[in-house]
């Protein structure tokens, strides 16, 4: 496929599942501040380190902001910036409309009504009348859309390339998400049970993974039993590992490994060899000593290959020498 | 069971002397109207079909409109109105109530239509090769040779497949007996036939009954027509060839429009910047290294396909694209060069080009046009501007206009000065009255007459001419208004041409 095509794919499902993980982790949020023992900054302050947005934020809304979710949701939200809802929702309809004639008509039509519906007048009634409306909204039309992709597209090239971005944006997520709260909350919640127990759980339910953790671990919710399964767990679709492996399943379809003619090489070697290092992470790789080092090394390689994927398979590299 | 209530829902009413919205229709003095006639009642060919739909009542109408409205938006059918990243997206305003033209008509304009295109092309094989007909005629050799669209560099090239004229869209009005007459011919790019195809879908979903009893030809398979059309002029075997569309991008105002046809199609949509000359050969890159291009449907300007002959200074564009079209190694839809053919003032001159290459008279009509190029038609000009339409021959989307009858004192002795200080810019036609056709007007919620016209679309192989049976009619929404451009307040309908009877 052309290969200014496969970025905008690429991009499209990147945008689509940043969307959908932001708005969940701003609606867990929200509910578990209202009845948290944590200070309201300590609920509110990890969503903005795990969007990136620290620094932007304090200097624009000052230090006592990060206390005040109103600001917080209002500023990963509306923002003009590149990291709220609203930038993801209009980045993922701009790259789809540039490729409007590989996205399915189905597939489009509802992100363009997410687009509609959030730079129009309805998207603000909601969220200042029915705010948890509002996330549950955006979250419900990004899952249509990606179940629309896959149940309404050709599963080739296209779709491959779509998912290989969501894939890698959701490995991203899962991982910062783990690493902040592991880090802001671990030292202030192992000293109450009942505490921790909650924060763990608004944890899992950030990620989506309340219900399949406790059919997994049908008994104490521990920090590292929590971590253990985001990081590891082979079968929930949003664990590290599932995504790793999905992503590089993905880009095998688009360019077999052993398809010395055809760019992509070194991308693919390199997401093969992420895959396996996390295959072979074990319960130790999830002990609060060990794990941001883990996750590091994730996030690291994770956004390492979505250059090297833009720069071999995006770039210029199809030009004949 | 749900087909059979619906029918039962829309049981035709025996046509009598009330005829619902359409009672009070107020007709346009001196226009001819599409669906009633001079009396008020619907006209013969379509009497069943518009008592339907004036049974239905305006709160119907009001609804169904703002669905039809809401559903485009959500569909992204819409235009740019800026050609920046800011642009803002409309839909292209649509009125539900139909346009019909009977079976008759139709098949008149059908060969009218097909032997224009057919003269058009010959015309500029001729332009581009031996230039008989040039040598002929003085003035027509002057306005083809100093027209800014000629492009001397590609005569003695001849197009793979021998077609030039792949996509033709024919303006065409009706005048105040009915006579449809072509107002302008457009042989470059020209747009709009996705908003048929849709616009069809919307009034199927709101009127089937109606529909129904108009017996109307379909329109959903001119993608199918144009994907074989441009195969079939492809340098190597059709069934291998990759053809693309080329856009200028999603800010372009009909993005909508190249990605609808991309995407009909099952072809790529391209950009100038994906495609690449080698050896004289076009290229596409891909994910897969490069994959060599047969056909390109282009939506781009001449001006725009190829900086190392149009335009130096360009980064638009694909170098070496006129290398590998002129060695045969790429077909081009519309062929470059073909702005010469519908410039204004050659218009003038169709008439005598069909009799010159096909020895046979015009069967659809024009309308008589003044050449200010030439002595006396200047003369007559400029001393009646007021009851003249002047039009410029290198603008088009209704600018560089003068409405005489309309117009102010100031603007007329303007355009009279500009007229003698470049004649061969300007051409001049008597205002000719557009017909109306019954339109929802949402304010004030009735059906009111407004005026239309009509595109037909016109694909070209090595074949020979096939006419898409329908097209896209333009209507002036507001009321009073000549001006059908979509760029000035102008609207579309759909348009039932009818099938012949049985």
């Amino acid at each position: 496929m052309i290969s200014r095509v496969a970025d905008h794919c690429f991009w499209f499902g990147r945008y689509l599942e940043r969307a959908e993980s932001c708005a969940r982790v701003l609606q867990v949020t929200s509910s578990l501040a209202l009845d948290t023992e944590l200070t309201q900054e300590q609920c509110w302050l990890p969503v903005i380190i795990v969007a990136g947005e620290e620094a932007r934020f304090l200097e624009r809304h000052g230090e006592k902001a990060s206390a005040d979710g109103e600001a917080v949701q209002r500023y990963l939200t509306w923002d003009e910036g590149m990291a709220s809802l609203r930038h993801a929702v209009c980045a993922a309809r701009e790259n789809a409309r540039s490729i409007r004639e590989v996205v399915s008509l189905e597939a489009w039509e509802a992100v363009n009504e997410l687009y509609l519906w959030i730079t129009g007048k309805a998207g603000r009634e909601a969220y200042e009348a029915h705010r948890y409306g509002f996330y549950l909204h955006v979250r419900r039309a990004v899952q249509l859309s990606l179940g629309l992709l896959r149940s309404t597209m050709l599963h080739d090239t296209p779709l491959d390339f779509i998912w290989l971005g969501v894939m890698l944006e959701r490995t991203g997520q899962t991982a910062r998400v783990l690493d902040v709260h592991h880090h802001v909350l671990a030292p202030v919640a192992s000293r109450h049970q009942v505490v921790d127990t909650a924060l763990w759980l608004a944890l899992l339910r950030a990620c989506s993974g309340f219900e399949p953790f406790m059919k997994r671990n049908p008994g104490r919710v521990t920090g590292a039993a929590v971590a253990s399964f985001l990081l590891l767990e082979p079968s929930f679709p949003r664990s590290i590992r599932f995504c790793v492996h999905a992503a590089h399943d993905c880009l095998s379809a688009i360019r077999p490994p052993g398809a010395s003619s055809l760019p992509g090489g070194e991308s693919v070697a390199r997401l093969g060899e992420l895959d396996e290092w996390v295959r072979q992470r074990g319960v130790a790789d999830a002990q609060a000593g060990s794990i941001h080092a883990v996750l590091t090394h994730i996030v690291d390689e994770t956004a390492f290959i979505g250059n090297l994927v833009s720069r071999e398979l995006f770039g210029v590299s199809a030009v004949p020498a | 069971m749900e087909g059979s209530s619906t029918q039962a829902q829309f049981q035709a009413p025996e046509p009598g002397p009330s005829r619902g919205l359409f009672t009070d229709y107020p007709s346009e003095p001196g226009a001819y109207d599409e669906l009633l006639d001079e009396h008020g009642a619907p006209r013969a060919a379509f009497r069943r079909a518009i008592a339907l739909l004036g049974a239905r009542s305006s709160d119907e109408l009001a609804r169904a409109q703002a669905l039809a409205e809401l559903s485009l938006l959500n569909q992204g059918v819409t235009f740019s109105v800026y050609s920046d990243n800011r642009g803002a997206e409309k839909i292209f305003p649509f009125c539900l109530v139909p346009r019909m033209v009977a079976w008759n008509d139709w098949s008149r304009l059908k060969s009218g239509l097909e032997q224009r295109v057919r003269a058009i092309g010959l015309f500029l094989d001729d332009v581009y090769g031996p230039q008989k007909i040039l040598a002929q005629v003085p003035l027509l050799r002057d306005l083809v040779l100093g027209a800014k669209l000629y492009l001397p560099k590609l005569r003695g090239v001849r197009p793979p497949g021998g077609v030039r004229l792949h996509i033709a869209g024919i303006d065409l009005i009706r005048d105040h007996e009915g006579t449809f007459r072509v107002l302008e011919d457009n042989l470059r790019t020209p747009s709009g036939v996705s908003y048929v195809i849709e616009n069809r879908l919307i009034t199927k979903r709101i009127f089937p009954e109606a529909f129904e009893e108009a017996r109307v030809h379909r329109v959903d398979h001119y993608p199918t027509r144009l994907a074989e059309t441009l195969r079939s002029v492809s340098p190597e075997d059709p069934d291998r060839a990759t053809c693309v569309v080329l856009t200028p991008g999603p800010y372009n105002s009909a993005y909508f429009e190249h990605s609808f046809l991309a995407r009909t199609m099952g072809i790529e949509l391209v950009q100038a910047a994906d495609l690449f000359v080698d050896d004289d050969q076009v290229f596409v890159r891909t994910t897969r290294g490069p994959r060599r291009v047969h056909v390109i449907y282009r939506r781009v300007d001449d001006a725009f396909l190829d900086p190392e002959v149009f335009r130096p200074d360009s980064l638009l564009g694909v170098p070496g694209l006129m290398r590998a079209y002129a060695a045969g190694n790429v077909a081009v839809a519309n062929a470059p060069g073909n702005g010469v053919a519908d410039d204004k003032a050659v218009y003038a001159f169709v008439p005598e080009i069909i009799r010159y290459y096909l020895g046979e008279e015009p069967m659809v009509e024009q309308v008589p046009t003044f050449l200010c190029g030439r002595d006396d038609d200047r003369a007559y000009v400029v001393d009646n501007l007021h009851q003249l339409v002047v039009k410029a021959v290198d603008e088009a989307g209704g600018y560089g206009m003068l409405m005489g009858p309309s117009a102010k004192q100031a603007e007329i002795d303007d355009f009279r000065r500009r007229i003698l200080a470049d004649p061969r810019r300007y051409i001049a036609q008597h205002r000719v009255e557009l017909s109306t056709c019954p339109t929802w007007d949402a304010d004030k919620r009735v059906i009111a007459p407004r005026r239309v016209d009509l595109r037909p679309y016109i694909l070209s192989s090595p074949e020979g001419p096939w006419v898409l049976p329908g097209g896209l009619s333009r209507v002036a929404l507001r009321e009073g208004s000549y001006v059908v451009n979509s760029s000035q307040g102008g609207g579309s309908k759909d348009t039932w041409v009818q099938k012949e009877p049985a």
